[in-house]
């Protein structure tokens, strides 16, 4: 790929998209989280601001926007602004490479995967800065967590994935969106349904979510990493936690929910409407489990995920290499 | 191992069990505003939204409030309290202020609820039963000399209600 100014201004745009997709996200995510918690314990959620409480999250971040960021004693200045900048960059650049649409993509590469899962390593490495830098042993305790939940999670995950690329010949998000067709018996999840489970279920180890938010587990760790942040600082782990759920949705519809294939003409919309059903999973599953312990959390990674993992690859290999 | 994986597949189905659970009561009361339940079928909302709608005063009888003055059978303005200062005595938190009168009637009976714990102790201790806890649930006040309750006057207070 020569480097001229068309690309850039190409890459200009669709980070600048990407921004605007991310920012949307989480101040729609947040309020439909609060309200569905609302909904699922049968109290009515947000209510005052705005007809139904929709602009609640607008008020919370002009709230976080004019907040203090307070220092904690003894802290690495620079360290301690660096974790949450660390944490949200990785995140557009990962966006970058999703096919939206067969089209809209931001950047075509045929290695597009390799770089989702090369910068996804990122966020363990950014809640790990942020929770050393804060001098503070709750945030040491859940930074460390964070590294070995995302650390483990990351093995089955890109097992799942990996028979998925193995099944299709190709690393490209966009082939692999292409490969699937218009009706659900046609998409990946009827040929991998082994690997739509492990998915299913990294996807919550992946993002640090409950019934696996040990890293931030409020009864026994205050905020976990976050605990000494404030302000904007707060509010972009926070952003770059809704932006880690919407990028695992937007790899679950593409990989095993046919991306933008769908009955009646395939298209943007199926990708984003997949990708919101996901999303309203993920809620739905955070308020009906409580949290593991931690050594449960490693054993079903270390003692089911990953020997299933390599089973179902193995499989998937064998029976390509056959047909 | 064969029953692991059985505990394991049983797991599951519990888990989907709890999906199912809280899927019901998050959708609500709209399967029946949808008409595709019957309307006793669905899952209203359990609270009371405060400020649009009150707790029903049959409700309230649970809450125990700060301690009030229980009035006289005959005489619905004056309290059954004989002055004997034992609930004074018992308080441990020292927010009762007793002035004895003529006919053993109290002429001032002040309750400073910044320093009360609601611990009832006084309420145990009153040997004429004169004292009880309340169903008070607004107790904001704007400045602390407020929170200093004058029992006698909020007695004659409630029977100029009733009487009206």
């Amino acid at each position: 790929m020569d480097i001229n100014l068309l690309v850039v201004i190409k890459l200009l745009v669709s980070l600048t998209l990407i921004i605007v997709l991310v920012v949307a996200n989480s101040v729609i995510m947040v309020w439909l989280e609060r309200k569905m918690a609302g909904f699922i314990q049968r109290r009515p959620g947000p209510y005052e601001v705005g007809p139904h409480g929709i602009f609640q999250t607008i008020v919370d971040s002009v709230k976080l926007l004019t907040k203090q960021i307070i220092l904690p004693g003894n802290c690495d200045r620079l360290l301690f602004f660096l974790g949450p900048i660390l944490s949200i960059f990785p995140m557009f650049l990962m966006f970058l490479v999703i096919p939206f649409s067969p089209w809209l993509t931001g950047l075509k590469t045929e290695l597009s995967l390799l770089l989702i899962l090369a910068f996804a390593g990122f966020e363990g490495l950014a809640v790990l800065i942020g929770g050393w830098a804060s001098n503070n042993k709750f945030s040491l305790i859940g930074a460390a967590r964070a590294v070995s939940q995302t650390v483990a999670y990351e093995i089955p995950l890109i097992l799942a994935f990996l028979a998925v690329a193995f099944q299709h010949g190709t690393l490209d998000l966009v082939a692999i969106n292409a490969a699937q067709g218009a009706w659900p018996w046609q998409w990946n999840i009827v040929t991998q349904p082994l690997a739509f489970l492990i998915f299913l279920i990294c996807m919550f180890g992946e993002t640090n979510r409950a019934p696996f938010d040990l890293p931030e587990g409020e009864s026994e760790l205050t905020g976990g990493y976050h605990t000494e942040y404030s302000g904007m600082g707060f509010a972009l782990y926070f952003l770059a936690e809704y932006t880690s759920m919407l990028l695992v949705s937007f790899l679950g519809t593409i990989f095993f929910l046919g991306g933008s294939e769908g009955p009646g003409g395939a298209g943007v919309w199926w990708t984003f409407l997949k990708t919101g059903g996901l999303m309203i999973f993920i809620i739905w599953v955070r308020w009906t489990y409580p949290r593991v312990r931690f050594d449960q959390l490693l054993n079903i990674n270390w003692k089911w995920l990953l020997p299933l993992g390599l089973l179902n690859l193995w499989l998937t290999a064998a029976i390509m290499k056959v047909l | 191992m064969i029953k692991a994986i059985a505990d394991n597949i049983k797991g599951l189905y519990s888990l989907l069990v709890g999906l199912w659970v809280t899927g019901r009561y998050g959708l609500g009361p709209f399967p029946a505003w949808l008409h595709l339940l019957p309307p006793e079928r669905g899952y209203p909302q359990l609270t009371t939204h405060y400020p649009r709608k009150t707790i029903p005063d049959e409700n309230l009888i649970t809450f125990r409030g700060p301690v009030e003055l229980i009035p006289a059978e005959d005489d619905p303005t004056k309290s059954k309290c004989i002055s004997c200062l034992m609930c004074v005595k018992a308080c441990p938190s020292n927010c009762l202020t007793v002035l004895k009168g003529r006919n053993k009637a109290p002429i001032e009976w002040l309750h400073d609820f910044s320093l009360c714990s609601l611990c009832g102790t006084c309420v145990e201790a009153c040997p004429a039963g004169a004292l009880r806890f309340s169903h008070d649930i607004y107790l904001v006040t704007e400045t602390r000399q407020e929170l200093v309750r004058d029992l006698l006057a909020r007695l004659r207070q409630k029977a100029g209600k009733a009487r009206a």
